[in-house]
């Protein structure tokens, strides 16, 4: 392959890698905190309906994306809010809202699509791929710097690491996670917003069971959360999905064998992160989905 | 201060003290007396059902610790309550972002130079928390609290566990703070800690407050009995029996050049051995945090090994894993035992019965029934029914649920570290007496490792002190002098 | 006056039946103020929900919910969140179009102990099937430490595309006329039983009458639920496993301390769990599906998801799960009805909410599901309130 058309098959998939780096960074924000985010296809999906919905119904694709951060936002909010104060379990929390995203999803969604049919003509443009990317990638480094550099993000990393000292210490508790929640989840519904508003430009009803959600979860996982990190594993699996159709034509295989690709590609990445010494550099939070209970037992 | 926790368990019974500027006073009880929940209340960690807090005849509100913070009162807990991933900077900057109160990363640095420098010991302000040793770590604690403007500095049974000559370096930096005007109030069950420094002590019992006595007043037997009463009878620090008064028999742990990493892949036993033969009770003391957990956990197998090797009864099982040592009749009593040897949401019943049914397929309801009601009665435990799940039993309830079961299991040796802790003392009695028992009539081999140095002369036939990963001994626990062991300790 | 949570130390009392019916409960009121607001006649909502109880057609969906629901009671007792049950499902039902399809079709009669060996071997190879796929999950999450929801949910739509590739390759029917599915399943190799009733006249005998059809109907799903159940309760009250899967779910470390190898037991009872919902497809097949389509997805009607909240709201107690799955069954029933309701249709695209049929089940889904999550906690927890 030539050094031009490998270039170019990097632009290519550039917006397929701006949308699973920033929906994978605003998960790494969320969980840095302490929560289990298993609503991630859900949000996902929701916000792909908000964001066509903002940018019919506002005429912008601007306003798509903000209208997608602004309700993501909102359930992460809900979501760090009701965890923080109640010890129950994240799991059941997120696998509900991932189902009730579900279920907004289509009905944000499914009126657009019936009062204006093909979205296409409200999406960004295709030059504004460039742009798009360097704000992605502004946002990432921005994103490394609060969480390694600054009180809020040494408070957003203690409060995952050890809510309970980090209590003692003095942070405030909720109110971390509470930011943590709608910045984390702002992120996604951008991200989202650019999967339909920039890199498929089509939003249909089977959208959610893509599972595009997991996908950028394990490439969460195996990056360790780390911002920078994310940018190549986002670009790999960017490719992987985008070029499903290059894959099946080269290979003459059936589409469903190359959309099986990148959920195999998952599996196999999540492996190789915790089989090596990837897991000790990249430890995850170490009070990751524990309910948050005050005044326990000691010994 | 009159508290009640659910389950109608009265922790603390209309006790009033009053705490003097410029005094060091302590709150002395044993396990369980209501002394801990005295201490969080004022610091707001708990709110009381009845009473007040009135600082200098001011009656104030305290429902959390940032409102005790702004009185000027600050704790200090036996475990540090430090993030082990943030370094030492990032941990003290994030209490005083909470406070509102700016403070540059040259002030924080200064800060933390004076106060370490005064207490004799170096620390890094970059380096990660959990470098650092424990008596280091409690120095980050009160220099969080000197930070936060302390006047009240409280220490919940931090020092308890240090060596004296550690204790004293905090002691004259305490004496600096009280002369300056500030007031210290420490909580122990060490009645010897109390008597060092203390100008007044108040003793607790069952949740009320049964004296009062200043500096001159307390003498350890006035205090002994106020402390447990009639229960005095049953109690007793001196030894069962003189050390080896039976002879131990062949080797049953046996340890050579063992080599164990810990939690954040340092070195954390460096080149131990030791042998523990039948019959025989083996001690391990230590400060907390120099590798005897590591070691233990290694022993039985819970540990990876990364050199060395270790032997049960003349089976090899350095690499082997816990499975073997279980079958081979080694009971084990882990560091926090409410975490690693019980589980919550299973009763009393199962949580025996998943040890003593290792080897059936089909679970022989019967025997574990009548095994359990055994344990029940003869270790008091409370409530007395096998049904009950374990998260309704006190912490010193699941502590006793683990020990008799452990003890009970060990057929060929028994592996232990803190074996008493959080326990009552008559209990705690019970419980070496116990142990005492099981190794010089069952020929059952002890190895144990406690933070309580007390525990450890009372208990063993050897004693060996750990420091930094390296163990030192064997001493005599009768014939060595008391301050000869506690130098090993320091690090 | 401040509101503080403590934890109970005498579990609340009648505590399951109030969770259980709370969370329903709340569950069902916001959808009926939901239809009210949008327009519809919330008497309408309930009754057709309410009457779905005592409908023939809820006997087919409990059933499968029941059989499934202890499938994921074995797996959740031990905390483990097998979420892959919908992945189980399909790639059990793999082996049974295999083996009924390609290997034994016939267009023929066949002497009976014929079909019988057939059934048998694909219920056993379904069943084998579902153990493999779920032991996959146990294994990444017991030796590489990934977390099993989204290890399940992947291996999810593995499964489903494994099911396209197949289904368009060499399960491709050959009396289909070129559409997208397999043959049928030859009547001899059939389970169900089918009875004829004439109508009686009498609306209330006759829907009786159709609700018995039922469960004859489904009878050989009644005795392999029976062989289910009786497994189940054994498993947990007197095999060591059994109890090991117990102490597994409350504390993993302490059966570490007891020298048990962990990873083992999180492999083994996802393969339970995998192996009862393998032999719950092989059912569903041979009693109703009899073929598959693409694509696969909705086959299985997402029942691999309701079970999730079978077994949730059943407190993981044995006992509960029937009534669990009855509930569930019955409401999902519910919202098929109302959906298709012309006056009820009109309503919904009227208010704007289109896609109405699969965004109504996610919603009453997912809300029940989070009161429920958020009232899980009034077991273990109380609320009391100080005044100062």
């Amino acid at each position: 392959m030539t050094p031009e058309a490998f270039l170019d098959m990097v632009i290519g998939i550039l917006p397929a890698f701006a949308t699973f780096y920033m929906v994978a960074l605003g998960h790494s924000i969320f969980e840095k905190a302490g929560i289990l985010n298993l609503a991630i296809d859900g949000v996902f999906f929701a916000a792909t309906g908000a964001a066509v919905v903002g940018a019919v119904g506002l005429g912008n694709p601007v306003y798509g994306s903000i209208l997608a951060a602004v309700v993501a936002a909102i359930l992460g909010l809900f979501m760090s809010f009701v965890l923080t104060y109640l010890p129950i379990s994240h799991g059941a929390v997120g696998l509900s809202l991932q189902f009730l995203g579900y279920g907004l999803g289509i009905v944000f969604g499914y009126s657009v699509r019936l009062a204006v049919g093909a979205i296409y003509s409200y999406a960004y443009s295709r030059d504004a791929v460039y742009e798009i990317t360097l704000v992605a990638l502004a946002i990432g480094v921005l994103v490394h710097l609060l969480v390694e550099k600054t009180k809020l993000g040494s408070a957003i990393r203690a409060c995952g690491e050890n809510p309970h000292a980090a209590a003692a210490l003095g942070v405030n508790v909720i109110a971390t996670r509470l930011i943590a929640g709608a910045l984390g989840f702002a992120l996604i519904g951008l991200g989202s917003s650019l999967f339909v508003l920039l890199w498929v430009r089509i939003w249909d009803i089977k959208t959610y069971t893509l599972g595009y959600g997991w996908l950028a979860f394990a490439v969460a996982l195996a990056a360790g959360r780390h911002p920078l990190f994310l940018i190549p594993i986002a670009l790999l699996f960017g490719g992987l999905v985008d070029l499903q159709t290059t894959i099946q034509a080269r290979l003459k295989v059936p589409a469903d064998v190359a959309k099986l690709v990148p959920f195999v590609g998952a599996l196999v990445l999540m492996l190789a992160y915790s089989m090596t010494r990837l897991r000790r550099v990249f430890a995850q939070p170490t009070s990751l989905g524990k309910p948050y209970y005050k005044e326990e037992k000691s010994i | 201060m009159t508290k009640t926790f659910p389950g109608d368990v009265v922790a603390l019974e209309n006790v009033s003290i009053d705490i003097a500027r410029g005094e060091f006073t302590a709150i002395l009880g044993e396990n369980g007396a209501g002394k801990s929940t005295l201490v969080k209340i004022l610091y707001g960690v708990y709110v009381a059902d009845k009473g007040v807090i009135r600082i200098e005849g001011r009656e104030v509100q305290i429902k959390n610790p940032t409102d005790a913070i702004k009185n000027g009162i600050v704790m200090v807990s036996q475990i540090p309550q430090l993030i082990d991933r943030l370094t030492v900077e990032e941990n003290l900057s994030l209490s005083l972002a909470r406070l509102g109160l700016l403070s540059s990363p040259r002030k924080l640095r200064k800060t933390i130079e004076e106060v370490s420098g005064k207490l004799k010991t170096k620390i890094d302000p970059t380096a990660k928390v959990w470098s650092l040793t424990y008596t280091q770590k409690q120095i980050v604690e009160i220099i969080r609290a000197v930070m936060l403007g302390a006047k009240l500095l409280i220490l919940d049974e931090a020092l308890t566990y240090l060596p004296l000559e550690e204790r004293r370096k905090f002691y004259a930096y305490l004496k600096e703070f009280k002369e300056q005007g500030g007031a210290v109030v420490f909580t122990t069950h060490k009645i010897p800690e109390a008597l060092e420094v203390a100008d007044r002590i108040y003793v607790l019992r069952r949740g009320r407050l049964v004296g009062s006595l200043t500096r001159e007043e307390a003498t350890l037997d006035k205090v002994r009995e106020l402390m447990f009463g009639e229960a005095a009878k049953q109690i007793t620090y001196e030894r069962f029996s003189e050390p080896y008064s039976v002879p131990p028999g062949r080797s049953i742990i046996e340890v050579k050049n063992l080599r164990v990493l810990g939690d954040f892949e340092e070195l954390a036993v460096r080149d131990v051995s030791l042998v523990v033969r039948e019959g025989e009770i083996v001690g391990i003391a230590g400060v907390v945090g120099n590798g005897q957990r590591e070691l233990l956990e290694a022993v039985v197998g819970l540990r990876p090994v990364s050199g060395g090797a270790i032997i049960i009864d003349g089976v090899e099982i350095t690499r082997k894993g816990v499975s073997t040592t279980r079958e081979l009749g080694v009971g084990f009593i882990p560091d926090q035992p409410l975490r690693y040897a019980a589980s919550s949401e299973n009763t009393v019943l199962e949580n025996i019965a998943a040890l003593f049914s290792r080897k059936n397929l089909i679970i022989r309801w019967n025997e574990m029934k009548s095994l359990t009601q055994k344990l029940i009665r003869e270790f008091a435990i409370w409530p007395p029914r096998e049904e009950a799940h374990v998260k309704l039993l006190s912490g010193g309830n699941i502590m006793k649920v683990v020990v008799s079961r452990e003890i009970t299991y060990a057929r060929k040796a028994l592996v232990a570290y803190n074996p008493t802790r959080g326990l009552d003392e008559v209990t705690a009695t019970h419980v070496r007496r116990c142990i005492r028992n099981k190794a010089e009539k069952e020929r059952v081999a002890v190895l144990f490792a406690s933070e309580d140095l007390d525990e450890v002369l009372q208990l063993s036939d050897s004693v060996y002190v750990m420091n930094s990963g390296k163990l030192y001994g064997p001493f005599d626990p009768v014939k060595t002098p008391r301050e000869e062991i506690e130098k090993f300790m320091v690090v | 006056m401040r509101i503080v949570l403590l934890r109970r130390k005498k579990p609340l009392k009648y505590g399951s039946a109030l969770t259980i019916g709370l969370s329903l409960a709340l569950g069902v009121v916001l959808f009926t103020v939901f239809a009210w607001i949008i327009g519809l006649n919330p008497l309408l909502v309930l009754y057709t929900i309410s009457s779905s109880f005592v409908f023939p057609g809820t006997v087919k969906d409990f059933l499968v919910l029941t059989l499934l629901g202890y499938a994921l009671l074995v797996a959740f007792k031990g905390s483990l969140w097998n979420i892959g049950a919908e992945g189980q499902f399909h790639i059990a039902l793999l082996p049974t179009v295999y083996v009924t399809l390609i290997c034994f079709f016939t267009l023929e009669q066949v002497p009976a102990y014929v079909s019988v060996a057939v059934i048998l071997l694909s219920i056993v190879l379904a069943t084998i099937a579902g153990a493999l796929w779920g032991g996959l999950a146990g294994a990444i999450k017991a030796y590489a430490g990934v977390d099993e929801v989204p290890v399940t949910l992947i291996l999810n739509y593995i499964a489903y595309y494994i099911g396209n590739i197949l289904i368009l390759g060499p399960f491709q029917g050959k009396y289909v006329y070129g559409y997208k599915r397999t043959d049928m399943l030859p009547d001899p190799y059939r389970v169900s039983i089918i009875v004829r009733v004439p109508s009686t006249g009498n609306p209330l005998l006759d829907s009786v009458f159709a609700y018995v059809r039922e469960l004859i109907m489904y009878f050989a799903w009644i005795l392999g639920l029976l062989v289910v159940v009786l497994l189940v309760r054994w498993l947990f009250n007197n095999t060591t496993l059994g109890l090991r899967i117990k102490v597994l779910g409350s504390n993993p470390d302490y059966l570490v301390t007891l020298g048990y190898d962990v990873k083992k037991l999180t492999v083994v009872t996802f393969m339970i769990s995998g192996a009862i919902v393998g032999f719950t497809a092989a059912l569903y097949f041979h009693g109703y599906l009899y073929r598959l389509e693409y694509p696969l997805e909705y086959v299985s009607g997402q029942y691999g998801y309701l079970a999730i909240l079978v077994t949730w709201l059943s407190l993981l107690e044995i006992r509960l799960i029937p009534v669990s799955a009855y509930i569930v069954a019955s409401l999902i029933m519910g919202s098929q009805r109302l959906v298709a309701l012309p006056e009820v249709k009109k309503a919904l695209e009227a208010a704007g909410f289109y896609g109405v049929e699969t965004s109504f089940r996610l919603l009453m889904f997912g809300s029940i599901l989070l009161t429920y999550s958020i009232m899980r906690f009034l077991q273990e927890y109380e609320l009391k309130v100080i005044r100062e």
